[in-house]
C-alpha cells in the first residue's frame, strides 16, 4: 500500500488545508443551522468531536474484521449509537442548549464528514492516526462554524455570549440570524477562502 | 372531518412552502448544492426523494407508534410475557429511535433504487452515485425526527400525530425540497452563462443564490397562521355551558 | 466513496461456501449490535431520570415567580421555603374535540391554595407558542405569564418573552376577554401590542383568553369542592 499520512499529518491537514466545511464542502446542514449563536456552534462542534473521535477509534480497532459489503452498515450502526449517547448527554447536562440545537444533534448521524472520515481514514489506519485525524477534522469543523457564527452573531445582535461588542447605535441586522443570513455569510466566507487558497497556490507555484 | 382536512392541508403547505425544508430548516443542503446543475436531473432527484421520504415516514411512524414510544402496544405485549403488567406498560424504547430510523431510511433507499433501476434506467444512470447517497440526505431523517417529536413529545396523547399527518408532512417536505432544487437548477443553468468571479464559482455562488431564494421564501411567513384563522371555525371564547370533567393524575 | 462492487457469477459448488460465509460474515454486525444495545440501555438507565427531571424542572421552577411575582418568589427562595405543587389534568369538551390541560396547583406550607399555573399553547405568527399562565385561586385575575417556547421573528415578535411586555398581564381582570390595542394606549382590560408584531401579541392574548375561558368553570368548581 502507498505511504499513508502519519498521525501528525492527518491532524494538521484537518484544520485548514482539508477543512471539512470550507474545502471538502461536507456537513453543510449543521453549518447553516446552528451558527446563529457562538454558544450553539461550539456545543455542536463538541458533540461532533465526541462522535467522530469515538467512531474513528472504534472503526479503527475493528478495521481488520470489516467485510467490504457490510462496512457501511457497521459505520452507520457505530455512528448512530455514539450520536444517541451524545444526544442523551446533552439533554441531561445542558438541557436548555439541547433544546436550542433540537433536531440537529441526531442529524450528526447523516453528517457526511463522519462517514467520510471512517471510510477514508479509520478503516485503513491505526488507532493513533485515526484519533488524530478525528481531532484535526473536528478542530477544522469548529473553526469553520465559529467563524460563521461570530459574523452572524455580531452583525445580527451586536453581542457575543451576551457581551455587547458593537456600539448601541448599530441597527441589528436581524436578517443575519435568520436563514438567508446563514446562506449569504457562508457563501461569502467560502468565496474568501477560495480566493485566499488560490492566491497562496499562485505565490507558491510562481516561486 | 373538515377540520382534519384543513389541518392536513395546512401541515402540507407549511412543510412545502412556508417552512421549506431546504430554505428554512437547512436540511438536504448537500444534494441541493451538489445535484442542482441541470433541471432534469434535479427534478428526478426531487421525485426520488419524495418517494423515499414517504416510505421512510410511514415506516418510522408505524415503528414509533407501535414499538418505540413509552407504553407502545407491541412492546408492552412482548414485555408483558417477562415482566409484571405494570412495569411492561411503562416500557420505553425511544433510546433506539435514531438507529431504527436510519436503518428504515437505508432500506427505503434500497427499495427505491431497485424500482428506479427497473423502470427509469436513464434516470438511474444520470443520478449515478447520488441515488444511494439519498441515505445521508438530512431531509429524510429530519422528517422522521419531526414525526417522532409529534408522537412522543406532546403532553396530551390526543394531540399525537396520526399516520395521515405524518405522511402529509413527509410528502410536503419532499415537494418543498423538489421545488427548491428545481428553482436552484434553473438559476444555476443561467449562471453558467454569466461571468462569475473565480473565487465564487461553483458552490459559493450557489449558496449566495440560495440566500436570496431564502429571502424570497421568507415572504411566506405567517401565511399558515392567517390561513388557519380564516379556515378554522371561530372558537367560542365565552365560558362553556357543559360541566367539564376532571381527569385523575 | 468506493462504488459497490459487482459480485461474479457463482458455480453451484461455491454456493454452499457463500451461504456459510454470509452467516459467518454477519457475526460482527450481531456482536456489535449486542454491544451497542447494552451500552445504550446503560445510558438510558443512568441518564434517563436526569432528563425527566430536567423536563419537569423547566416548568416547576417558574411556578413561584408566576404565582407570587418576582419579589415574592425571591423572598420565598431566601427564606428557604417551597411551594407545594400538585400536577393535575383537566379535560374540557369543546366543539369538535376534547382539550386536555395540564394545570399545576400551588399550595403554601399551610395547605392554603395560592393559585393555579396552566400550561397551554397555540398558533403564533411563525410557529407554535407554548406558555405558562398563572391565575389566582378564584381565576379572577391573571398573576403572570411565561413563554416557554416560541419561534417568532427575532427583534419583533421575539419581544413577547421580555419582562416588560409579559408584565402587562399581571393583575389583569378575567371577567371579559383581554383585547389588544396598537399605539400604546391600552386600558385596564387591554394589552399593548408590540410595534411591528401585532399578530404575535394577538396570538399570545388569544391563548390566554382561551385557557381562562375553558378552565374558569372547572377550576372554580375544584376550588370550592376540594376545600
Amino acid at each position: 500500500m502507498a505511504d499513508q499520512p502519519t498521525a501528525a499529518e492527518r491532524f494538521i491537514q484537518g484544520i485548514l488545508p482539508e477543512n471539512p466545511v470550507f474545502r471538502q464542502i461536507l456537513g453543510l446542514c449543521p453549518t447553516l443551522a446552528v451558527t446563529n449563536g457562538l454558544k450553539a456552534a461550539i456545543t455542536m462542534s463538541a458533540a461532533v468531536m465526541f462522535v467522530l473521535f469515538c467512531a474513528n477509534v472504534m472503526i479503527s480497532l475493528i478495521r481488520n474484521l470489516l467485510k467490504p459489503h457490510l462496512r457501511i452498515v457497521i459505520f452507520t450502526l457505530t455512528i448512530a449509537t455514539f450520536v444517541t449517547i451524545a444526544d442523551r448527554f446533552l439533554a441531561a447536562y445542558v438541557y436548555q442548549m439541547s433544546k436550542v440545537l433540537g433536531p440537529y444533534i441526531p442529524l450528526i448521524i447523516v453528517n457526511c464528514i463522519i462517514i467520510c472520515r471512517c471510510e477514508v481514514c479509520a478503516s485503513k489506519q491505526g488507532v493513533v492516526a485515526a484519533g488524530a485525524d478525528a481531532i484535526g477534522q473536528s478542530l477544522g469543523f469548529c473553526l469553520a462554524l465559529s467563524s460563521i457564527a461570530i459574523v452572524r452573531e455580531i452583525l445580527g445582535t451586536g453581542k457575543i455570549f451576551d457581551i455587547r461588542v458593537l456600539p448601541a447605535v448599530w441597527p441589528d441586522w436581524v436578517i443575519m440570524v435568520l436563514p438567508p443570513g446563514a446562506f449569504l455569510t457562508f457563501g461569502l466566507l467560502l468565496g474568501l477562502v477560495n480566493w485566499y487558497s488560490a492566491r497562496s497556490q499562485q505565490t507558491a507555484g510562481g516561486k | 372531518m373538515l377540520s382534519y382536512l384543513i389541518d392536513i392541508f395546512l401541515i402540507g403547505v407549511s412543510a412545502a412552502i412556508i417552512n421549506n425544508f431546504v430554505l428554512y430548516y437547512f436540511v438536504g443542503i448537500c444534494p441541493f448544492v451538489g445535484v442542482s446543475r441541470k433541471i432534469s436531473t434535479a427534478f428526478g432527484m426531487g421525485c426520488a426523494v419524495i418517494f423515499v421520504i414517504a416510505i421512510a415516514a410511514v415506516l418510522s411512524w408505524t415503528i414509533t407508534a407501535y414499538i418505540l414510544m413509552p407504553g407502545a402496544p407491541l412492546s408492552a405485549y412482548v414485555a408483558g410475557m417477562f415482566m409484571p403488567a405494570e412495569a411492561a406498560a411503562g416500557i420505553d424504547l425511544t433510546i433506539l429511535s435514531y438507529i431504527v430510523y436510519i436503518f428504515a431510511i437505508a432500506s427505503s433507499v434500497q427499495f427505491v433504487e431497485m424500482y428506479v433501476r427497473k423502470f427509469f434506467p436513464p434516470l438511474y444512470k444520470a443520478l449515478g452515485v447520488y441515488l444511494p447517497l439519498i441515505t445521508t440526505n438530512c431531509a429524510i431523517l429530519f422528517a422522521c425526527l419531526v414525526i417522532m417529536s409529534k408522537i412522543t413529545g406532546v403532553d396530551n396523547p390526543a394531540d399525537a400525530w396520526d399516520l395521515g399527518r405524518a405522511l402529509t408532512l413527509a410528502v410536503g417536505g419532499g415537494i418543498g425540497f423538489t421545488i427548491a432544487i428545481v428553482i436552484m437548477a434553473g438559476i444555476r443553468e443561467e449562471l453558467n452563462l454569466c461571468d462569475v468571479p473565480k473565487p465564487f464559482q461553483g458552490v459559493a455562488i450557489a449558496l449566495i443564490t440560495a440566500g436570496i431564494l431564502s429571502l424570497g421564501f421568507m415572504g411566506f411567513t405567517g401565511v399558515d397562521s392567517g390561513l388557519r384563522k380564516a379556515m378554522m371555525p371561530k372558537p367560542e371564547v365565552v365560558a362553556q355551558a357543559q360541566p367539564a370533567t376532571e381527569a385523575g393524575k | 466513496m468506493k462504488p459497490i462492487q459487482q459480485m461474479e457469477p457463482l458455480s453451484p459448488t461455491a454456493f454452499e461456501r457463500l451461504r456459510n460465509n454470509n452467516i459467518i460474515q454477519a457475526w460482527l454486525v450481531l456482536i456489535l449490535t449486542l454491544f451497542f444495545g447494552s451500552s445504550l440501555a446503560g445510558v438510558q438507565m443512568t441518564l434517563g431520570p436526569k432528563i425527566e427531571e430536567n423536563k419537569l424542572n423547566e416548568t416547576l421552577e417558574k411556578i413561584p415567580e408566576l404565582i407570587l411575582g418576582a419579589e415574592g418568589a425571591q423572598k420565598l427562595a431566601e427564606s428557604g421555603g417551597k411551594l407545594d405543587v400538585t400536577p393535575l389534568s383537566f379535560v374540557v369538551d369543546k366543539p369538535g374535540k376534547k382539550a386536555v390541560y395540564n394545570v399545576y396547583e400551588a399550595l403554601d406550607k399551610d395547605k392554603k391554595r395560592l393559585g393555579w399555573v396552566v400550561k397551554t399553547g397555540g398558533q403564533g405568527y411563525a410557529d407554535r407558542i407554548e406558555l405558562l399562565l398563572g391565575v389566582d385561586p378564584e381565576v379572577k385575575t391573571v398573576s403572570g405569564i411565561f413563554v416557554l417556547e416560541q419561534k417568532e421573528t427575532p427583534g419583533l415578535g421575539n419581544k413577547i418573552v421580555t419582562d416588560e411586555w409579559r408584565g402587562q398581564f399581571k393583575g389583569k381582570n378575567t371577567e371579559k376577554s383581554l383585547g389588544v390595542v396598537k399605539g400604546g394606549k391600552a386600558g385596564a382590560g387591554d394589552i399593548n401590542a408590540i410595534t411591528g408584531a401585532t399578530i404575535s401579541s394577538r396570538s399570545v392574548t388569544d391563548i390566554v383568553n382561551t385557557a381562562v375561558a375553558d378552565l374558569k368553570g372547572p377550576l372554580t368548581a375544584k376550588a370550592e369542592g376540594g376545600k
